[in-house]
């Protein structure tokens, strides 16, 4: 079927229409959608949290990419779970969701709600992978509610294969010193989009959100993230980094909004950006708005070269130039990656990384 | 009891008692409201065009009545072109002496301290009364060094420099580009033409003032400026008008070619009225190891759209831009700057600061284009900006556009209030308050206030006293 999105990834306060920044349209062609068939959702499963298969009729949620993301993926849902827990409740383990794309699950929808009650905590950790060479489709959307006090950390790791396409689409709502913590990792698939908005409404509450992301080939990566801060005292951390390689492209915008009335809210937010190639591109467009005298607001970005002294330093001491750009390459992510709670995933994303490494015989 | 109370001494708005005497309007001619054929026709009869020149304005014409308004930044629907004169000739001819200027005008050039400024500090001074240039006079040892210094309408006919303005107008900023720039091509009136010769070193800068007088009136100049190969200028861009109760309008069109080694500094005090719209196009091609400076102060208008843009084109060419917006009540200065790093080894800064006070709005909006070929090229961007108020608002809008992977590439931005412990540290040391706010948001403003003339410093300091008595806190 003919997958056509428009308005996707928007910039909240858009900019010249020739820069081409200003949001994307999706328009590929995706395999059946069908119900999974298989499961998903990991045997051991935390005490105490209510999880079930059933789509949750939550409030209403603005997502990163949009509308037209949102509503597609809500309509040809084709799995995914709700995930309740109750007040005071805090998840001793996580909830593991590993979606594959192949030949039986040709396209994936996953539809994830999380409902974190007063006081509790809960982690809910996503991965997704394909078969090798499969040309098939994944959309997500996980919509995260972080009540009172509450606690909710979500990390979602794509290891697509080269054919595959790929979008991942997070909501999130906090309420009184609610915290929503997220790491992304989009290191696979032919196209990868990404986008996340999280509305800081209660007092004190706090994003965290962590992203990796690694281009090498002919992939596109498109990110668009936004913390809106209504409430006041909230606060917000966005942090992207990766590697791009080849011919790859990326997109990355990041917003902080503060909103009037958000007093003393505090955001920061960075993008550092390693390239490799003279054929790669790379655009950011770090936005802060705000209308709100009484708040704190940075953000920095930057691209480039390895640092010559670092290269020298690891080729002093036996390395050579490649293994020293690859070992390079691999600290940009580990402050990320170390951060996956499940031993099992950080040991495949590591590998994963060091696979599409071991693939490059060059880089400049 | 009251000495308790923040003392809440409102200034409604920049002390503009200069800029905003009116004058009678005495206009020898001009146009009727609105936007056809018939008065761009008339226009270029008016003016004398070649045959060129009223073919080009037609086409711009055309290309305007084709474009759409721009979908981003601040609104635009109070401006209705129908209601605009787009060209009002003074009941003058252009003069070379200001004894000669009718005194209505002169004496309005004379509280500007036009004149004044030209005895002591200038090269030469252009002045532009409405749609066409009044005055116009550069010192006899520039002339004689072979700068060209003059209006745009003598330079269009004149038979030596007529081909080169002919080869250079509208080149670098075509009027396809965007719908206020194809509405410069057909209307554009005044502004002014330089030509300085390769190595030549012009020590002491030339300024053109341009003041529009006339309510409901627009003003398209065009300054078009070529210095040749390791030659060196300064040129200052001065405007103002009065307050009307009816939209104004700005669109005019800079085009700025720097030669091989050579370096332009082009300085721009904007203080426009707050029923004006300025929308203005300013953009440099920098050959070979030249340098465009930038230095932009933007204080007035209702709704500003400004991004001065540089395409640096040859290698190690260098661009800086360094400016400062003031927005207050009723303003929306929607400013930042453009580069396009289109060789090896070029360079550029962007350092910008911003304050938004009592309910103005300030954004920043930039680009840096990294071309593939462009490698070795290093850019950074700084801007800051300070909310005084929560009525106010500031938005940061930067993009990057990165096509290479030999380039160093940074951008910061930071945004907010006047620190609490910097305040009471001051007044700690004796400083009241009110003063203790306006020193921080001068040293706040200092280091864009030191690239300034010093004239413009001076007075952009006394706006920032005036406009923080009392009104924060």
């Amino acid at each position: 079927m003919n997958l056509e999105l428009e308005h996707v990834n928007s910039l909240p306060a858009p900019t010249w229409f020739r820069l081409g920044i200003n949001e994307i349209k999706i328009g590929e062609t995706i395999p059946e959608i069908h119900p999974y068939d298989g499961r998903y959702l990991s045997t051991e499963l935390p005490r105490n949290v209510e999880i079930s298969a059933e789509p949750l009729p939550a409030p209403e949620l603005s997502t990163g990419m949009g509308d037209a993301v949102r509503n597609f993926t809500e309509d040809n849902r084709t799995c995914g779970v709700t995930v309740r827990v109750p007040d005071g409740v805090k998840a001793e383990r996580p909830v593991h969701l590993t979606y594959r794309v192949d030949e039986k699950n040709p396209s994936v929808l996953d539809v994830t709600t999380v409902v974190a009650g007063e006081n509790s905590e809960v982690t809910v950790v996503m991965s997704y992978t394909s078969a090798a060479d499969f040309p098939g489709f994944h959309g997500g959307l996980t919509k995260l509610y972080a009540g009172k006090n509450a606690v909710i950390r979500l990390i979602q790791v794509q290891m697509l294969g080269d054919k595959c396409l790929h979008y991942d689409d997070v909501g999130a709502q906090c309420a009184e010193n609610g915290e929503v913590s997220v790491i992304q990792a989009e290191l696979g698939g032919k196209s990868a989009a990404a986008g996340l908005k999280a509305a800081l409404k209660g007092r004190k509450s706090l994003l965290n959100l962590n992203t990796i992301y690694f281009g090498d080939r002919s992939r596109s990566i498109d990110i668009n993230y936004l913390a809106e801060h209504t409430g006041r005292a909230t606060h917000s951390e966005i942090h992207a980094s990766g590697a791009l390689l080849d011919e790859s492209r990326k997109t990355f915008r990041g917003t902080i909004d503060f909103v009037r009335g958000s007093k003393r809210a505090v955001g920061h937010e960075s993008e550092y950006s390693l390239l490799f190639s003279p054929k790669v591109v790379n655009r950011s467009a770090p936005l802060i708005l705000c209308a709100e005298e009484d708040v704190e607001g940075q953000h920095a970005a930057s691209a480039g070269k390895i640092d010559s002294n670092r290269l020298f330093y690891l080729m002093s001491r036996g390395l050579s130039e490649l293994d020293a750009r690859k070992l390079l390459i691999e600290a940009q992510f580990r402050p990320v990656t170390d951060r996956i709670p499940d031993p099992a995933l950080r040991d495949a994303v590591s590998e994963y990384v060091k696979e599409r490494l071991e693939a490059i015989e060059s880089v400049s | 009891m009251n000495a308790l109370h923040k003392r809440k001494t409102q200034v409604e708005d920049i002390d503009r008692t200069v800029y905003d005497i009116r004058d009678r309007v005495n206009a020898s001619y001009q146009v009727g409201q609105g936007l056809t054929a018939k008065i761009v026709n008339e226009i270029s009869a008016a003016k004398n065009d070649p045959e060129w020149m009223r073919l080009f304005r037609l086409k711009s014409l055309q290309i305007y009545n084709r474009l759409r308004l721009p979908g981003w930044g601040p609104p635009l629907d109070e401006l209705n072109m129908d209601e605009i004169v787009t060209y009002i000739r003074p009941n003058t001819q252009l003069k070379a002496k200001w004894n000669e200027v009718p005194d209505d005008i002169k004496n309005t050039f004379e509280r500007l301290g036009i004149p004044e400024a030209e005895r002591k500090s200038l090269a030469g001074v252009g002045a532009q009364y409405d749609s066409e240039v009044v005055y116009h006079n550069v010192r006899e040892e520039v002339r004689r060094q072979g700068v060209i210094y003059t209006d745009m309408e003598s330079a269009v006919r004149d038979p030596e420099y007529g081909p080169m303005v002919k080869k250079h107008f509208m080149k670098l900023v075509p009027p396809e580009d965007h719908k206020f720039v194809a509405l410069h091509g057909a209307v554009w009136s005044g502004g002014s033409f330089v030509y300085v010769p390769p190595g030549v070193n012009v020590e002491i800068p030339l300024q053109s003032y341009f003041r529009l007088n006339a309510p409901g009136a627009g003003q398209f100049e065009h300054t078009l400026i070529i210095v040749g190969e390791g030659a060196n200028l300064h040129f200052i861009e001065g405007c103002s008008a009065p307050k009307y109760n009816v939209a104004n309008l700005h669109a005019g069109c800079v085009e700025l070619y720097v030669g091989k080694n050579a370096r332009l500094r082009y300085s721009t005090i904007e203080n426009w009225s707050k029923n004006m719209f300025n929308l203005n196009t300013k953009r440099a091609v920098v050959e070979e190891g030249g340098t465009i400076e930038w230095v932009s102060g933007s204080f007035g208008s209702h709704i500003s759209n400004l991004y001065p843009m540089s395409i640096l084109k040859g290698e190690g060419s260098r661009m800086e831009f360094t400016g400062i917006t003031f927005a207050g009540r009723g303003q929306s200065l929607d400013t930042g700057a453009k580069v396009v790093h289109a060789a090896p080894h070029t360079y550029s800064s962007i350092n910008t600061k911003s304050i938004s006070k009592d309910g103005g709005w300030c954004t920043y909006r930039s680009s840096v284009s990294v071309l593939p070929q462009a490698y070795g090229c290093k850019s950074s961007v700084s801007c800051e900006s300070l909310m005084l108020d929560d009525r106010s608002r500031s938005d940061t809008i930067p993009v990057m556009d990165i096509r290479n992977d030999d380039v160093d590439v940074g951008h910061e931005a930071k945004i907010g209030r006047i620190s609490d412990d910097a305040i009471f540290y001051l007044m700690s040391r004796g400083i009241s308050e009110e003063d203790a706010k306006a020193m921080i948001v001068t040293g706040f403003a200092e280091p864009i206030a030191k690239e300034l003339p010093v004239e413009y410093a001076v007075e952009m300091n006394n706006l920032i006293k005036l406009e923080m008595e009392g009104s924060i806190g």
